[in-house]
């Protein structure tokens, strides 16, 4: 026996292959991908393959820096703007497995716009993350979000939003609250925004965007804290809950415990571990096509 | 039903023929690991600010049951801000009593006048194996002469101790009710003269470099629950000496599944190591103890 056949507390892999697993949330190497733009995220995806083989992913998306200020290494975003072939890098490495979505800085509207343009509506990236830590972090009722949301909107990109309800307070000025969210999400009735880890203390989050028919909410990056899927189903509807797996810093027992743990329909965890997110980038695919 | 103890002598017996069973080929009944999961870290009854799940003790037993776990040490989740600790811990005697697979282990708050007596009845009345504290929850130190003495009463007793290093992600607790982790510190020094005391640490998230000098303190161990990312666990195996870290769940408040996933996700821990993680390593902790 070797370790990579062990599946305790897994279902079978057939039954895992069947949920057809799209993680919306892979963060290797989140914060910098390493001085030369790729090392330290190669190291951190090759961590994370035999959770993901064991997991049975179909398909993961991480979220590249792409030189819009979204590190505090200068020389690093520099490079990124220089060498577009070093962040196709890991996409060319695994074409099968990765999708990108770009992560974006709203303090620098112009330079964002100009990334949206290169990797959106060029390709190969698929939507755009706005951070909650870190130099890119803008809580999210800014004015500046909207000329990106617009422009977003038009390429049928996806919008994935970090987002935490922390007791005692924000920790930074730059994060966002699911009730921010909710309020930009008003301003775009059409265009669907993403919870990124449901506000972390999801019973405030869901009920935060419970009546923005607009958000999805994501499932990564708290503990594997029992009942929030239940509740997440029961308030939202499975349709609006999509799995992240926020490897390789979470696991995956952590984050698909939350859903394969989860007293719900069968039908219900194939919509969250994968039909959702696929239903999400349906128009960006088509329009990439 | 197996009797309490044929499984525990089952669960600290050394060299027990185990495999895990290929994942290929078979049916969902055969899932089950043909050895015997101790779960050292759960609780029973009601969390207080949120219904649970699993929280009825029956459908928590059929859950680790059908996980494969066949022996699960249980807190209360009452003993956290109840005073009435004597009353925590009978029921808490009551509801393992029958339930073969769960072995009572008894809350005692040191800050409350008379402990000694609720220690008395956790060893000589409901013959507990071990007692559990909350030292940031009941409001004390690890340097509190209190906590010294309940160390050293529960030593003499011949009962292990486990100390919740939380029980939430401090960023989601409820506003009223925000507690700090607890800091291990001053365990190092205190072990030094607490001859033959057995320490677990629960639901714990220790780093570098005091997860290295507890490591190196004989009779510190530590669990699993709270242990994350993709190679958490084997990081951890491999950081302290071997025998030390044992598979907690922190169910019902933590799915279960994810802490069992999390100890062989990686692929990194060979199968001897799992096994020593998964059941082995808790008769260490549980050591002598004549219950």
């Amino acid at each position: 026996m070797i370790p990579a056949d062990i599946q305790l507390g897994l279902p079978l892999p057939e039954q895992l292959q069947g949920y057809r697993i799209w993680d919306s949330y892979f963060t290797p190497a989140y914060s910098h991908p390493g001085p030369d733009g790729s090392s330290e995220l190669f190291t951190d995806i090759e961590r994370s393959l035999p959770a993901i083989r064991k997991g049975q992913f179909e398909k993961l998306c991480y979220f590249p820096h792409v030189g819009t200020g979204t590190t505090n290494d200068a020389e690093y975003e520099a490079l990124a703007r220089s060498s577009p072939e070093m962040i196709l890098k890991p996409l060319k490495r695994w074409p099968d497995l990765l999708l990108g979505m770009i992560q974006l800085n709203p303090h620098n509207v112009p330079a964002s716009l100009d990334a949206i343009n290169r990797w959106l509506r060029d390709g190969p990236m698929l939507g755009v993350y706005f951070p909650g830590g870190g130099p890119g972090a803008m809580t999210c009722t800014h004015p500046n979000f909207n000329p990106l949301v617009v422009r977003l909107a038009e390429l049928n990109g996806v919008i994935m939003q970090h987002t935490w309800f922390k007791t005692g307070g924000k920790q930074g000025p730059g994060e966002s609250t699911p009730a921010e969210l909710a309020e930009l999400s008003a301003r775009y009735p059409q265009q669907k925004f993403v919870c990124a880890h449901g506000g972390g203390e999801w019973e405030r989050g869901i009920r935060a965007v419970r009546n923005s028919p607009n958000i999805l909410v994501e499932t990564s990056g708290f503990d594997a804290t029992a009942g929030f899927i239940e509740m997440a189903v029961r308030e939202l509807g499975a349709e609006r809950i999509m799995f992240g797996s926020h490897l390789p810093s979470r696991s995956l027992g952590t984050e698909l415990g939350k859903v394969i743990g989860a007293d719900i329909s069968e039908r219900d965890k194939k919509l969250i571990l994968g039909e959702n997110f696929r239903n999400l980038l349906r128009p960006i695919l088509k329009t990439t096509e | 039903m197996m009797h309490r103890r044929q499984v525990l002598s089952l669960g600290i017996s050394t060299g027990i023929a185990f495999a895990l069973l290929p994942t290929t080929a078979r049916s969902a009944d055969d899932a089950q690991p043909r050895f015997r999961i101790i779960d050292t870290n759960i609780s029973l009854f009601r969390w207080p600010f949120r219904r649970l799940p699993l929280d009825d003790p029956d459908a928590l037993v059929k859950q680790l049951r059908s996980l494969g776990i066949a022996q699960a040490w249980a807190g209360s989740f009452e003993g956290i801000l109840q005073r009435d600790i004597a009353g925590v811990n009978q029921r808490l005697a009551d509801a393992c009593r029958n339930r073969a697979e769960l072995i009572a282990v008894g809350s005692i708050n040191p800050e409350l006048p008379d402990w000694e007596n609720d220690l008395r009845r956790c060893t000589e009345e409901h013959n507990m194996p071990g007692i559990r504290l909350h030292p940031n929850y009941h409001g004390y130190t690890l340097e509190d002469p209190g906590f010294n003495r309940l160390v050293e009463l529960a030593t003499s007793a011949g009962r292990f101790i486990q100390i919740a290093a939380a029980m939430e992600d401090t960023r989601t607790q409820h506003a009223l009710v925000q507690v700090p982790d607890v800091n291990f510190a001053p365990l190092v020094k205190l072990m030094k003269v607490m001859s033959g005391a057995r320490v677990q640490i629960l639901n714990h998230n220790l780093r570098p470099p005091l997860l290295l000098q507890l490591g190196e303190t004989p009779g510190v161990f530590f669990d699993t629950a709270r242990v994350d990312g993709t190679d958490g666990v084997p990081q951890l195996v491999q950081s302290v000496p071997p025998g030390r870290v044992m598979f907690g769940s922190h169910a019902p408040f933590l799915i279960p599944e994810a802490a069992l996933i999390r100890v062989h996700e990686s692929g990194i821990l060979e199968e001897a190591s799992l096994w020593t993680v998964l059941s082995e390593n808790a008769g260490q902790l549980f050591g002598n103890t004549a219950v």
